[in-house]
């Protein structure tokens, strides 16, 4: 009977110990933290030397590095340090700095989802520069690519990658079905949806796939006709948003009609576009580098322009979603170096995107680039199309909103009335719902 | 006198550094947070509120949503496990049993996963080309697959379900330690006596193992009010928030929308305030020893 109290209790204490376990991946955790922090102070003491967060090291990393040895080749003494930080630990370090008061961990320059950009810059008011003055030549980056950092007028942000909207074709796939890139160029989502329901019908493929509860595609579709969430003064407008219930529409009558197929998380969504289950993706051009992953689709996609709103004045075939800026912070000790820094590589140097385009696929909003010779290089993967050209040339022409501070507000709950419209609710009532939900949420 | 005040003092320096670190490192934030939970502001810009935020968390239809989900879990998920546990740990409890260690370990390993990854493993299952749907059309139950996580009900199910996994064999281990201390011997006597297996669970172990029963009962509460994993990475709130949890609403109102932490502190304090009241009342109706 001892034997076995005791055996209990060592099973309970070895209980204890796994649970143990489980927490015992703080201490690494804190262990990082130290080292960066060690990190970020030596940067700041020593002169010539800007310390940077950023997240993916065959993306933004790479690209800043790259700027790094170019910045360096006409200032030998100048050094950079990269600390690879995810986005969401980014966003975690920022919120204990604003909160704590002590900026002094903080690196020099943070790049930002532009989602965000704009919530961290009015949370955190001490913490972002005013880059307004600060000689970067605002004009040569796609205007609606610069608005995502824009505060009150002041410029806080410099755009880095593209979020311009791609809509991806599987061309072997239409061709089965009997069309070819140019018969979904240009067009409308009424013809979009007819085709779609011939590729269907011939091929047993949907268009398209999304995540369910996710409304991301809506809110491209109604950034392309101009509309948004919010008004000029970051007032929501979501009931009564004839775009919105347009956009919304067209998603429904997607789902309803099978050229749109949900899925219920990320992986799933890219596996479908890799496995060739869909035989197109309409998104933010960062896609693309997921769907390069499918080597054996080589040559059989072509890149063209989204659909448009049917009757609506302004509609274009255009949009964005996602992307990120650089911000820079007001533990920098020496703003000068920041500035120049930034306005010689990232917002003045088309030899810096010349170098990154072709290893990370990096695709530039700043305008100059897109008539490099490398941005109008054929890619094999896309059947020879020069599609980095194309794409920064759909970036020029996105319509300018108002995103919003409360993005990710409006997005729930814009996601939230749409799961419900596809269930079968009425769509003025959930409208109605999402704008009371945004609007408590801004404590209006 | 003299020596019982030196063993007194004593007594305290040994208290001393536990006491003070609990008091710094865990009351002291607690504190704070309180103080958070009465001012309202974006970031840093916090200004004193009083009451507002907690009179405004009751008309928050999101919140209250949330408050919903985590009672129906609680409702739901709560005496199904604790039952199944109490079944479990009567069977392995049973001497003439083989193998008992091999099913003992089967049954608690659960437990000693990641969260993060069991919630993964959980939402690939039932994704709708996952395991269990391939499953259902192969055996000709289902004609194409279910998207168990896109309905609110099968939503809300796969989450008990892997709730249920995940935490039997925890509450397990609390029954089979409170079982060692029931003598073999009364159970000897009821079998002499022609009690039925059913009979003696209900009037010999049941009552015996009530204040285990009870400890579980609170911490399952506790654990099921704090739920955060499972919503985030199973279901992520979905559909429709019908499956978001409260502390997965009040990550969000920190670190996803612009941030309001007075009003995140005073929603966490809110679920302080539930636990507290549970638990309470559990003990008046568990315990009967006073």
């Amino acid at each position: 009977m001892k034997r076995k109290v005791m055996a209990i209790v060592l099973a309970t204490a070895m209980a204890a110990g796994l649970t143990g376990c489980g927490a015992a991946s703080a201490p690494t955790e804190v262990k990082t933290e130290t080292e960066t922090e060690a990190a970020t102070q030596t940067a700041a003491a020593g002169e010539n030397t800007l310390t940077v967060w950023c997240w993916d090291p065959a993306f933004n990393i790479y690209a800043m590095e790259q700027a790094g040895e170019i910045y360096q080749e006409s200032h030998p003494e100048f050094t950079l340090n990269v600390i690879e930080t995810p986005a969401t630990d980014a966003q975690t370090k920022l919120t204990t700095a604003a909160t704590s008061g002590d900026l002094s961990t903080l690196p020099d320059i943070i790049l930002i989802n532009d989602s965000a950009f704009q919530k961290n810059v009015i949370s955190y008011p001490d913490v972002f520069v005013d880059l307004t003055d600060s000689g970067i030549d605002f004009t040569k980056f796609g205007p609606a690519k610069v608005t995502n950092s824009v505060v009150n007028g002041k410029n806080y942000g410099v755009p880095f990658d593209n979020g311009a909207v791609v809509n991806a074709i599987r061309t072997d796939v239409i061709q089965e079905a009997g069309y070819t890139i140019d018969d979904f160029t240009d067009i409308t989502w009424d013809n979009y949806i007819t085709l779609g329901k011939d590729v269907l019908a011939k091929t047993g493929k949907p268009m398209l796939s999304m995540q369910a509860g996710e409304s991301d595609l809506v809110s491209m579709i109604l950034q392309s006709a101009g509309g948004s969430m919010f008004d000029a003064e970051g007032n929501p407008t979501i009931v009564n948003n004839e775009l919105l219930v347009k956009a919304m529409d067209v998603y429904a009558e997607l789902v309803k009609s099978g050229v749109l197929v949900e899925v219920n998380d990320w992986d799933q969504y890219v596996g479908g576009l890799t496995s060739g289950n869909v035989a197109s993706v309409i998104n933010g051009c960062w896609i693309l580098a997921s769907v390069q992953t499918a080597e054996d689709q080589a040559g059989n996609w072509a890149v063209t322009d989204m659909p448009k709103l049917d009757g609506v004045e302004g509609a274009t075939n255009y949009s964005n979603n996602g992307g990120s800026s650089w911000g820079i912070t007001t533990n920098c000790k020496d703003t000068a170096l920041a500035f120049d820094f930034m306005a010689s590589t990232f917002a003045g140097s088309v030899q810096l995107y010349e170098t990154i385009l072709p290893k990370s696929g990096a695709l530039a909003t700043y305008l100059p680039a897109a008539d490099s010779e490398v941005y109008g290089e054929g890619q094999e993967f896309f059947g020879g199309q020069p599609i980095y050209a194309t794409i920064t040339e759909f970036a020029g022409k996105v319509p300018s909103i108002n995103t919003g501070v409360y993005y990710y507000e409006a997005r729930d709950a814009v996601s939230t009335a749409l799961s419900n419209v596809i269930a079968g609710a009425d769509i003025n009532a959930e409208l109605k719902n999402a704008q009371d939900t945004v609007s408590f949420q801004m404590g209006k | 006198m003299m020596l019982k005040e030196k063993q007194n003092l004593t007594g305290w320096g040994f208290l001393a550094p536990a006491t003070l670190m609990i008091a710094v490192m865990s009351f002291y934030p607690m504190f704070r947070a309180l103080i958070l939970s009465f001012k309202t502001g974006i970031g840093t810009g916090m200004t004193w509120s009083g009451l507002y935020n907690y009179t405004r968390m009751f008309q928050d239809g999101v919140f209250m949503q949330a408050l919903k989900n985590n009672f129906i879990y609680l409702i739901i998920q709560v005496p199904i496990m604790l039952i199944l546990a109490l079944v479990l740990a009567t069977m392995l409890n049973d001497r003439s049993l083989k193998c008992k260690g091999l099913f003992r370990t089967a049954i608690f390993l659960p437990c000693a996963t990641s969260l993060v990854s069991y919630a993964i493993i959980f939402r690939s299952l039932f994704a709708v080309d996952g395991f269990f749907n391939t499953f259902l059309v192969k055996a000709g139950i289902l004609e194409t697959g279910y998207n168990f996580l896109g309905n609110p009900t099968s939503a809300r199910i796969v989450i008990i379900l892997a709730l249920i996994w995940r935490w039997t064999g925890y509450n397990m281990v609390f029954y089979l330690s409170g079982l060692q201390n029931i003598e073999y011997s009364v159970y000897e006597a009821a079998k002499i006596d022609g009690a039925s297996p059913f009979t003696i669970f209900w009037k010999i172990t049941a009552p015996l193992l009530k204040p285990t029963i009870l400890l579980t009962a609170i911490i399952s509460t506790n654990g099921t009010l704090q739920l955060f994993d499972e919503s985030v990475n199973l279901t992520n709130g979905g559909p429709a928030n019908s499956t978001i949890t409260m502390s997965h609403y009040i990550y969000n109102m920190s670190f996803k929308y612009v941030p309001n932490f007075g009003y995140a502190a005073a929603m966490s304090f809110l679920i302080l305030i539930l636990v507290a009241v549970l638990a309470f009342v559990q003990m008046k109706v568990g315990d009967k020893r006073d």
